[in-house]
């Protein structure tokens, strides 16, 4: 009687490898806060891919947002991103998935500002308390505080909002910024 | 020159400037919250002509 190798094969898992499975197609949530939110956001999503990976950069995020109606900072931005490097900012890219919560965060921020906050944030610099700043003063306000705009955000801004006198009705020039 | 003559000192806008609070937590709170609507408006404004071009809805580059 030949002993018999009972060789203790290892039981052949036939598993391959899982390939990274493509992203399904987005369901729509039944969020109960805004729905069409999703639609309009897959749109602007899809706008923003320049590259055709159904991708965006890091550094577009903000921009996706603002052209849904949502005015995010910068640095609320970078927070939902995790505070990438200007590095990550420009080459990192997000896909809808990843982008829709960081949306949704937005969307329900608490201190969100309306009228009236950028009403009584203007008033601040109102030194006469008649409903006027002066354009140079706002200018140099937004240049060097808060999240710094440049030279030119700034003239696209003030473009046709100051009067012969300099000075900008900041009521009006909030009912138009927020008109957009 | 007379330099202790008073015309010397900055005039009077420039110091009005001056007290912008560089410093200040809330004045700079407040500052970005305008500048993040400021910065929305703008590139609301900026992408409103391609929403209306609603018909071709391209993913080309447009060059913006």
């Amino acid at each position: 009687m030949a002993p018999k190798k009972d060789p203790k094969a290892p039981a052949k898992k036939a598993e391959p490898a899982p390939a990274p499975a493509p992203a399904p197609a987005p369901e729509p949530a039944p969020a109960p806060k805004a729905p069409a939110v999703d639609l309009s956001a897959i749109k602007a999503f899809g706008l923003f891919d320049r590259v055709g990976d159904n991708k965006v950069a890091y550094n577009q995020i903000a921009d996706i947002m603002r052209a849904l109606g949502q005015n995010p900072t910068n640095k609320e931005v970078n927070k939902l991103l995790g505070n990438p490097s200007a590095d990550d900012m420009a080459n990192k890219r997000v896909e809808f998935e990843g982008f829709l919560p960081m949306l949704q965060a937005i969307i329900n921020s608490p201190n969100k500002a309306g009228y009236e906050d950028y009403v009584e944030g203007l008033r601040v610099f109102d030194k006469e308390g008649n409903g006027t700043v002066m354009g140079a003063e706002l200018r140099i306000v937004l240049s060097t505080l808060g999240e710094k705009m440049t030279e030119a955000e700034i003239d696209a801004l003030m473009a046709g909002q100051e009067d012969e006198n300099g000075c900008v009705n900041y009521e009006a020039f909030v009912k138009h910024i927020m008109s957009v | 020159m007379d330099c202790h003559n008073e015309d010397c000192s900055r005039p009077q806008e420039e110091e009005d400037i001056m007290d912008i609070p560089l410093d200040d937590p809330e004045a700079n709170r407040a500052a970005a919250k305008i500048q993040a609507g400021f910065r929305g408006h703008m590139t609301r404004k900026k992408l409103k002509p391609e929403d209306k071009t609603e018909g071709e809805e391209r993913q080309e580059d447009r060059g913006q």
